[in-house]
């Protein structure tokens, strides 16, 4: 060992952290044949002297209790805190559950009441009936019921909204009244799909077909049933027609 | 609790997060007064000390997954909290360090025992004294060292771990902290007239 490795090994040997006892003995013998190394080891000898005399005054040193009272009564709000969250996790988990389950079953029975209620409530629905029987021109006979009225291309617009219709759908389409030539006077129901449509390709040649039907029809799609409903009454009726002659909806016009 | 207290460091964290308020009370107990006297020993205030020993086991109640076993054992950690919230202080409040000692009276007091000289006690009250006083005046990083390793006699892989160096660093700086403490406390050796100059001697 020279001086340089002694100086290296100087502290773990005054702090006995020498695990090697080859190599505390080989820093002792030469700290004997060495002078300057043995004065060094003297001086690191007697610092760590000092060093743990003053670490001794301090060893029984202290937090005052206070402080582990504080800590404690800290601990123990953390764990009742800690049990909180979960609660409020929970609360909010059941929360957004119940607002889900509502947001659905609020957009079922909105559905459900535009698919089997809305005709009933809608205005022209709900007083078509009566006013045909108020307005049925007097004298019309059986024969003059189904005599088709004069046909009607259906407009674009017409076209395009029966083309996103689904056939199946028991729903009514609204359409634009006016591009379908209504006078302000009348008051159409909106367009009721009759399930003859497969797919939209069948619209492409829509024609609408302004027919006199008997009052009776309109018992057979949920309507008719107002007070002043006369089974013997005819009423007006928009036919969607496609280009086989096939009716796809209808809508009934007081 | 008695059998708490045979438990190593990391399971009685375990039981604290699993909300074992003993386990928290042995692992308080137990590692408490290291810290405090190491603040006490970096600032020389006993106020300080509490505030951050207190801090350093209320920031592991608030987040006790923050230790990692992989970077160290649970008293760096600890220690490495405890010299974090140390270093702010002091840099916000620099008067700590300049200021005479101010750590309570029970340090100064050295008893005198029954067949003791009360000369000699004196004489070992003067050496505390001093001695403080070089560790105080000593730049951070040395004092650090000095504080971890020779007065808490924490192990270098440990300094390391709290310092966040590695431990060549820890070698290096508590060998320069010794050297300024020689110097400072008047222990250097001297052959007549001349300091012993250990870069001489190179046989």
């Amino acid at each position: 060992m020279n001086c340089k490795d002694f100086e290296n090994t100087i502290h773990e040997l005054v702090s006995r952290r020498v695990a090697d006892t080859t190599k505390q003995l080989e820093a002792l013998e030469h700290a004997g044949h060495c002078l300057w190394c043995a004065l060094r080891l003297d001086e690191e000898t007697k610092l760590t002297e000092k060093l743990q005399a003053f670490a001794s005054t301090l060893q029984f040193q202290r937090a005052p209790a206070r402080v582990e009272e504080e800590l404690l009564r800290a601990f123990r709000e953390s764990n009742s805190a800690g049990s909180a969250p979960l609660l409020e996790i929970g609360g909010k988990r059941l929360r957004q559950g119940l607002s889900w389950g509502l947001a659905f079953a609020a957009t079922v029975a909105a559905a459900w009441i535009m698919i089997f209620l809305w005709p009933h409530f809608h205005p022209g629905a709900s007083d078509h009936p009566n006013r045909v029987a108020n307005h049925r021109p007097p004298g019309a006979s059986e024969a003059s019921r189904t005599k088709p009225a004069p046909v009607t291309r259906a407009t674009e617009p017409a076209r395009a909204a029966l083309k996103g219709a689904s056939p199946q759908a028991a729903y009514a389409w609204t359409l634009e009244r006016t591009a379908l030539g209504d006078s302000a006077s009348e008051l159409p129901t909106d367009f009721i799909s009759l399930g003859t449509c497969d797919d939209s390709l069948c619209m492409d040649e829509a024609t609408l077909v302004r027919v006199s039907l008997p009052a009776e029809a309109l018992l057979a799609f949920g309507l008719g049933t107002g007070n002043d409903y006369s089974p013997e009454g005819s009423v007006q009726a928009d036919v969607v027609l496609g280009s086989d002659g096939v009716p796809f909806a209808i809508r009934f016009v007081d | 609790m008695a059998g708490l207290t045979e438990l190593q460091d990391e399971q009685l964290l375990r039981m604290m997060q699993a909300g074992n308020e003993d386990a928290f009370t042995a692992l308080y107990r137990r590692r408490q007064g290291g810290i405090y006297r190491f603040v006490l020993e970096m600032s020389g205030s006993a106020p300080l000390a509490e505030d951050v020993t207190q801090e350093v086991f209320m920031a592991l109640i608030r987040d006790n997954r923050g230790y990692d076993p992989a970077r160290g054992s649970l008293a760096a950690y600890l220690f490495g909290m405890a010299r974090h919230h140390a270093l702010r202080f002091l840099k916000r409040d620099k008067t700590y360090v300049p200021i005479p000692p101010t750590w309570d009276g029970s340090g100064d007091s050295i008893e005198v025992a029954p067949g003791d000289d009360p000369h000699s006690a004196l004489s070992r009250r003067e050496t505390i004294h001093s001695v403080r006083q070089a560790i105080l005046s000593l730049p951070e990083h040395y004092r650090e060292a000095v504080v971890l390793c020779d007065l808490n006699e924490m192990s270098y892989e440990d300094t390391a771990s709290v310092l966040g160096c590695s431990v060549g660093t820890v070698r290096s700086r508590l060998h320069r902290g010794r050297a300024l403490l020689v110097q400072k406390l008047g222990v250097r050796a001297e052959t007549g007239d001349e300091a012993i100059n250990p870069s001489r001697c190179l046989a």
